[in-house]
């Protein structure tokens, strides 16, 4: 009875081994072909059959990319604005879950209640709004314009804190009020320093997230000289005619950044994405 | 060291009044104790001292000085908290230093003040660790510390043993006591442990129900309870509580024992009709012949040194009575009962004692 047992479980284990295997195949095979075909030369990549290893290695679409391209300058608008939208969300976010998990002000559950209700109005609503005020603002093709709309993307940030901001036990803030702290030194010399492994995660999610965006970059980049890279690879069609390989150069480009901080920060990630599961809209 | 006053305090949440027209004068120096069971109101007369509470109604001195609307960390008291709350990211001195630095003391006079605190607690080596480094009894004394370095005009506590493990409580609770000698500080400490509060106050403060039921010092409290829940409160095992009716002899009035004997109080005048008889383990005597009471031995704890006899009276309730170490008594063995008159307590159907009020007399 026992071993029978056993061998179902080894059994279903396999199984479930082999699922994951094939699924994760799938998943990173459209990837590793792309990354593949990238440094295959033009003529091997439009050949009709699939071949999984280059019969002649080349990494010239990725110098002719490099080089004949503003990718450079790309990677730079959106270090810029993947950097700006992280810090200002994360900090901004940081005050207002500590405010609404910790202050006592009037209208503190309501206000949690519209952070909320944000959820509900998906990003893209509000695109045809953004673009009117910034183009009134005379912020198109600025970073100013690039950042400010995506400040609100990410209300999930807000609740993520709130949430951790009270599970902190609040003798904590008791006992820096018997110490004569002010608010401020409160938040910043106790609160802020307990959760720094908290802040690290969201800011790389938040990072990605932003790096990711296409759409308001898109809109609010009319100039090749303004565009973030996921919007400028589209370009590299225009700039190259139809070169597969190079344009796939492109994209492993635009993806590296995004692809080396998932590598380095792997447990922060899975952190962020456990916190905010569920939450965010 | 500074007198801290509560006049006419109230307290609610809600519509719920959790303190009701309280006033407690705690003296320059004493170590008072607040005791009670779980909601009787002990911590929010305590977090109403500290600021941590509003007080609804009333007035708050501390050192003669109006506290009520001051914010916690200008009152200049200090407080101990149950779980500590050591800033775990701050190494023990950040921790000490921290309260030092909002209220812009010089770099010099905090680590004067740290090293004084850190010798008189003997904790100078543990300055640069963290507080997840720390056993329980070491938190604790961190704590301590880092009230100590403000140097306020009172201590607060609560319940701040509560938290280690039980021999490590008792030694604690001893270095606390040589620490108030030393210090001469006024101390208001809350807990539910009525061994610390013997054991640590000057006097002591029996709330229940969210009001004062006694104030006195330990003995007083042990000896002279002024109500039937202070009487069963304080010390344990709790007091026996026996249904008596009173009787005149002559002039002088005393009561029936379960044996049918006539005992005589003396001093106590205004009490007539069914009262409750309490008396405590140790003032009831096993005796050959002139019982107050007979029964059957029902328990036997063999403590060591002394021994509790769980007595089923023939005319009365179970009894605890305690007997010498070496009892050699049985279970089952019939047991003749003598209560010590200078011990007995009296209460009333309104819970108050008697004899307590009719002695003062």
């Amino acid at each position: 009875m026992k071993g029978s047992r056993f061998h179902i479980s080894r059994v279903g284990a396999w199984l479930i081994t082999s699922l994951t295997v094939l699924i994760a195949l799938a998943w990173v095979f459209p990837l590793c072909w792309g990354v593949i075909s990238s440094l295959k030369p033009e003529d091997e990549v439009v050949r009709p059959y699939i071949e999984l290893w280059p019969q002649t290695l080349t990494f010239d679409h990725y110098y002719t990319a490099l080089t004949n391209s503003l990718i450079g300058l790309w990677y730079i608008n959106s270090l810029v604005t993947a950097v700006g939208v992280t810090s200002i969300t994360i900090f901004s976010s940081m005050l207002c879950g500590y405010a609404i998990s910790q202050l006592n002000f009037p209208g503190r559950r309501y206000l949690y209640m519209l952070i909320l209700a944000c959820f509900m109005v998906p990003t893209q609503t509000l695109i045809i709004n953004h673009f009117i005020l910034m183009a009134n603002m005379h912020l198109l093709n600025t970073w100013l314009g690039m950042i400010l709309p995506q400040l609100v993307y990410y209300p999930v940030v807000i609740i993520v804190y709130k949430q951790f901001f009270d599970g902190v036990p609040k003798e904590f803030r008791e006992a820096a009020l018997m110490d004569n702290a002010s608010e401020w030194r409160i938040f910043y010399r106790v609160y802020m320093p307990m959760n720094w492994g908290i802040t690290t995660a969201l800011a790389i999610v938040v990072f990605i997230w932003t790096w990711n965006n296409f759409l308001w970059p898109f809109l609010a980049a009319t100039q090749n000289e303004t565009m973030t890279v996921p919007v400028g690879i589209t370009q590299v069609y225009n700039a190259f005619g139809v070169y597969i390989a190079r344009r796939l150069a492109a994209a492993v480009l635009a993806a590296l950044p995004v692809v080396l901080l998932y590598l380095f920060f792997q447990r922060q990630v899975t952190q962020a994405i456990t916190l905010s599961a569920g939450i965010k809209g | 060291m500074s007198d801290i006053k509560l006049s006419n305090v109230s307290k609610t949440f809600g519509t719920v009044s959790v303190i009701d027209d309280l006033t407690l004068t705690v003296h320059s120096g004493e170590f008072l104790v607040l005791l009670g069971p779980s909601g009787s109101g002990k911590t929010t007369i305590l977090r109403m001292i500290a600021g941590l509470e509003t007080i609804d109604k009333g007035t708050l001195e501390i050192g003669g000085h109006r506290c009520e609307s001051l914010p916690p960390g200008q009152r200049q008291v200090a407080m101990v908290f149950q779980n500590y709350a050591l800033y775990p990211h701050m190494s023990v001195s950040g921790n000490m230093a921290f309260g030092l630095e909002n209220i812009g003391l010089g770099k010099a006079e905090i680590a004067a003040r740290i090293a004084a605190a850190a010798k008189l607690l003997e904790m100078t080596s543990l300055l640069e660790r963290y507080p997840a480094q720390l056993s329980g009894g070491q938190r604790q004394r961190v704590a301590i510390g880092r009230a100590i370095v403000k140097q306020p005009k009172a201590f607060l506590f609560d319940e701040p043993l509560s938290n280690l493990d039980a021999a490590l409580r008792v030694r604690t609770r001893v270095e606390l006591a040589q620490l108030h000698q030393r210090l001469k500080s006024t101390v208001v400490y809350v807990t539910h442990d009525q061994t610390e509060a013997m054991t640590l106050a000057d006097r002591v403060v029996v709330l229940n129900n969210r009001h004062v039921e006694q104030i006195g010092t330990p003995m007083e409290i042990y000896h002279r309870p002024a109500t039937r829940f202070v009487a069963g409160f304080v010390g344990s095992p709790a007091m026996n509580f026996i249904q008596v009716k009173t009787k005149l002899n002559g002039k002088k009035i005393g009561i029936v024992a379960p044996s049918g004997k006539w005992i005589a109080l003396p001093g106590a005048s205004n009490i007539k009709g069914d009262v409750e008889l309490g008396i405590r383990p140790e003032s009831i005597n096993i005796v050959d012949r002139d019982a107050d009471a007979t029964g059957q031995v029902k328990i036997i704890e063999r403590l060591g040194e002394r021994t509790l006899l769980h007595v089923q009276l023939d005319k009365g309730p179970l009894i605890i009575v305690q007997d010498s170490g070496l009892s050699k008594l049985n279970i089952n063995s019939p047991v003749k009962l003598k209560f010590n008159v200078s011990q007995i307590s009296l209460f009333g159907p309104d819970g108050k004692s008697s004899l307590r009020s009719a002695a003062s007399k």
